[in-house]
């Protein structure tokens, strides 16, 4: 039958991961079991605080084999009550490497899948990082360690305002460059409903757009 | 280069430098049809959601939508009919056909072979017409639901799917008569924008621009999901140089690609459980699961997903509007805004007139970039 990773390989090689990582100071890391529509699938799940973030990410870069940044994204939670900011990584260990080359004639690296074990066996990652509450929201780039998290930390930056520390050429990529300094659409402040109100629906032209303090000043 | 050229398969820019016609420097400036999708996210429940994934990308909606639903089904805890899985599955490959032909059909264009876009427009169009009896329309199906799909087979599918793929398997030899005996195409084609595997994954590459290069690494077996392993099936690998993969793999791989998802289409006819020619109704608890509409504060739910064009991922967080009948974030991974930047650096060193052949054989898609 079709190649496949034994869900009980993953199990093991997920619970090892996070016993390795939770031995680090500030990192807290358990086996998460996800459901993905009939199967079940294990991944590891991290918490972090900031400092520690940036030694956790060389750890796995280095000692776990983890090679691939899948996706930054940050949320904002102004109401919450433990945190104002996330960040959240999905890191992937993939264990890809350039094929081998006989007398000049590359082999293909055909994997099987039922003979990987332990750091070798793919792994999904998310580690997640709470920011206080502060106006400039940062936390330390990895860009340097996994080169695709150089447009991931961009997109979070341009998109809500999570600034990353470290991270050469910051700057603008969905939203227009001549975007005013400070404004980041996914913040919480900026709403797309209100007061039974809807923008999409209502008013799709914005002709009845108003700026937002409207009447309080002269 | 840009916004508006051919070589840009959409609306984009590529700031580049040139020392006489050698590429120095490049830049990619993205942005121009950013929607704002997951904004908008934030202010629909999850059922409607699938709509504005569909829109994602034309060229390949249903791996969109698909890959929301997966993510949506962990974030409210949903198991669903295997059945469902297995029409899904079929969905999805016939999807990632039809796109890799639109693929093909534009790179041919790019670099000098203008017939083979009819040819695979041809093609398309017996694709677009099995996804169009599953979802009723002809480029945004909106076909999954959360918890399975939206209708089963209808009558007498299978026997047309036989016919289209077996004739469409046919018809691949003809493109790779026409590419692999066409002089423009392999001068064009061969030897330029070489990638190796490593760097690629360190890149955030992933998908069939690395199984190009001699890797068979796909999320179909590294993260399993659906029912894949049911099949008989090997990630297509193509055998590159030993400087990596140049355009001419990245052309192979994705007809190799599209003999695979066929020979998946077909054993999931045959395998799929009750039969390919029972009916059930809509709504049925064979074809869809009861789902909750909620998820409370601080659920999350993600899914990796191997979309045509690399590993798309959705991860969601629970807990908006309405007591979390909305999600409080959607953010959305699309494979081509990492992989853009990548065949941007790729071309440094090429000349000017290879630019278009490098950039078409990553298959950009500048819709899913934006969102």
């Amino acid at each position: 039958m079709g190649k496949k990773i034994s869900a009980a390989a993953q199990q093991k090689a997920a619970e090892e991961l996070a016993e390795a990582i939770s031995s680090i100071d500030g990192v807290s890391a358990e086996l998460d079991s996800r459901s993905s529509g009939t199967q079940v699938r294990h991944t590891v799940s991290a918490t972090s605080t900031p400092d520690s973030w940036r030694e956790l990410a060389e750890t796995l870069a280095e000692y776990h084999g983890v090679d691939y940044c899948s996706m930054i994204t940050g949320i904002h939670w102004p109401e919450a009550n433990d945190k104002t900011w996330e960040v959240i990584y999905h890191l992937m260990r993939t264990g890809v490497t350039d094929p081998a080359a006989i007398e000049g004639v590359v082999q293909p690296n055909i994997t099987d899948a039922d003979a990987l074990i332990g750091a070798n066996v793919p792994m999904e990652i998310q580690i997640s990082i709470s920011l206080p509450d502060t106006r400039e929201p940062m936390v330390a780039s990895v860009q340097d360690i996994w080169v695709g998290a150089d447009w991931n930390e961009k997109e979070t930056w341009d998109l809500v305002g999570i600034d990353f520390e470290g991270h050469e050429g910051m700057r603008r990529v969905l939203n227009p460059h001549e975007t005013p300094v400070g404004y980041h659409p996914l913040q919480k402040q900026h709403k797309l409903r209100y007061h039974g109100f809807e923008e999409m629906y209502d008013d799709a032209q914005g002709f009845m757009r108003k700026p937002a303090d409207a009447g309080k000043i002269k | 280069m840009g916004p508006q050229h051919p070589m840009t398969h959409g609306l984009w820019t590529l700031k580049i430098k040139v020392d006489g016609e050698t590429v120095v420097d490049t830049e990619p400036d993205l942005g121009y049809i950013h929607r704002g999708v997951e904004k908008i996210c934030e202010a629909r429940d999850f059922t409607q959601i699938t709509t504005y994934c569909d829109r994602l990308c034309y060229a390949s909606a249903n791996t969109w939508s698909h890959s929301y639903i997966y993510a949506a089904e962990d974030l409210l805890g949903v198991e669903v009919p295997e059945r469902a899985e297995y029409i899904r599955l079929i969905a999805v490959e016939l999807q990632r056909i039809a796109s890799h032909l639109m693929w093909l059909g534009a790179y041919g264009p790019d670099i000098g072979n203008l017939s083979i876009m009819v040819w695979c427009l041809r093609e398309r169009e017996m694709m677009m017409d099995l996804l169009q009896e599953l979802g009723g329309s002809r480029m945004h199906y909106n076909f999954p639901r959360i918890g399975g799909v939206k209708r089963d087979l209808p009558h007498g599918f299978s026997q047309r799917a036989q016919a289209k793929l077996k004739l469409f398997l046919n018809r691949i030899q003809e493109y790779e008569a026409l590419f692999d005996e066409s002089t423009v195409f392999l001068v064009r084609s061969q030897g330029v924008g070489y990638a190796k595997p490593e760097e690629m994954i360190n890149h955030g590459v992933s998908g069939p621009n690395v199984r190009a290069a001699g890797v068979d690494y796909d999320v179909r077996w590294a993260h399993p999901y659906s029912v894949y392993s049911e099949l008989d099936w090997q990630p297509s690998v193509e055998r590159s140089s030993i400087k990596g993969a140049d355009c001419y793999d990245r052309y192979r791989v994705r007809v190799e690609e599209m003999r695979m998802s066929a020979s998946m289409v077909l054993q999931a006819l045959d395998k799929i459980p009750g039969g390919s020619e029972t009916y059930h109704e809509p709504g049925d608890p064979k074809i869809i699961a009861k789902a909750p509409s909620r998820a409370p504060e601080g659920t999350y739910g993600s899914h990796h997903f191997e979309d045509s064009r690399g590993e798309s991922m959705f991860y969601l967080a629970g807990g908006g509007e309405g007591r979390g009948k909305m999600p409080y974030r959607v953010s959305i991974r699309s494979p081509m805004f990492i992989t853009i930047p990548y065949a941007a650096k790729c071309m440094i060193g090429y000349k000017v007139a290879d630019i278009p052949a490098i950039m078409g054989s990553f298959d950009p898609c500048i819709g899913e970039t934006d969102r």
